[in-house]
């Protein structure tokens, strides 16, 4: 299984995810937006940001700590600046 | 020891649409039977700078990745966690992707880049994806005396891969194309 809490490992190669419905939620309002809008210059605005919240807060529940540590980290090494002038997307 | 391949492709489709098809690669589930090895792909952070149309997204990828049977001995696993940090420029039409894995970095580091950008010649109907990859094993790790014939492996598999990817791209683009046609 994916990121989240390891319960055992037979369930490794099935998506368990309890956050699945939440995400797909999330992914098919941002492929619609993305597509739709901000390839076409209109990016003045956040969309899908209902959804994106309850998609997080899913998975900042079940997420790993530890992966998720990791992660971040290789996430910094990806992008120095990233870092610096991050503010929050949206909340 | 570092190995890099460079690979280029032409998609006959304009960037916003490729762009697009980027992002729904893993997600359909179509393509999760060609993609078999992609498990799981979470968006764990995203940033949407609405002055200059930039937009930064992280993913983590889960993959299932039948290693060598000593690689399991070693490792007791066989699956991978990858993060993905994109930025797309919506002003200059560029779409960069890194990808980088998490599991295994004591024994080997792959890091994939890939960018989308129209095409010089043809910059409103077609796309150019440039894509690098790069396989470093970790010299002092248990595995480096087979670290040539892994990096072998390693590279095999990502070039099978690439080539599965890339299909299911063409199929996508194909898809939205006749889907714009229809509206």
């Amino acid at each position: 299984m994916g990121l989240l809490k390891k319960k055992d490992s037979t369930s490794a190669r099935s998506s368990t995810s309890p956050c699945a419905d939440l995400r797909n939620a999330y992914h098919n309002c941002f492929n619609k937006w993305y597509s739709e809008k901000f390839v076409k210059g209109q990016w003045d605005k956040e969309e899908c940001v209902a959804e994106w919240k309850k998609y997080r807060d899913c998975l900042s529940e079940n997420l790993d700590g530890k992966l998720l540590t990791r992660i971040l980290e290789v996430d910094g090494e990806l992008n120095p600046t990233k870092q610096a002038d991050s503010k929050e997307s949206s909340s | 020891m570092v190995k890099a391949y460079r690979q280029e492709h032409v998609y006959k489709h304009p960037w916003e649409r490729v762009s697009a098809a980027s992002w729904r690669k893993f997600a359909d589930p179509e393509n999760k039977r060609i993609l078999s090895h992609i498990l799981e792909v979470d968006t764990l952070n995203r940033k949407l700078d609405t002055e200059t149309g930039k937009l930064h997204t992280t993913r983590a990828l889960t993959i299932h990745a039948p290693g060598p049977w000593f690689l399991h001995r070693i490792i007791g696993q066989d699956i991978c966690h990858c993060v993905e940090s994109t930025v797309v420029d919506g002003k200059s039409r560029s779409m960069q992707l890194t990808t980088k894995n998490i599991s295994l970095k004591k024994f080997i580091e792959v890091e994939e880049r890939i960018r989308y950008d129209p095409h010089p010649e043809n910059p409103s109907a077609w796309t150019v994806c440039s894509q690098e990859t790069s396989i470093r094993i970790k010299p002092l790790s248990a595995l480096a005396s087979m670290a040539e014939k892994v990096e072998q492996k390693c590279a095999e598999k990502f070039m099978q891969n690439s080539v599965k990817g890339r299909e299911v791209m063409e199929r996508i683009c194909k898809y939205m194309e006749a889907e714009s046609a229809r509206i």
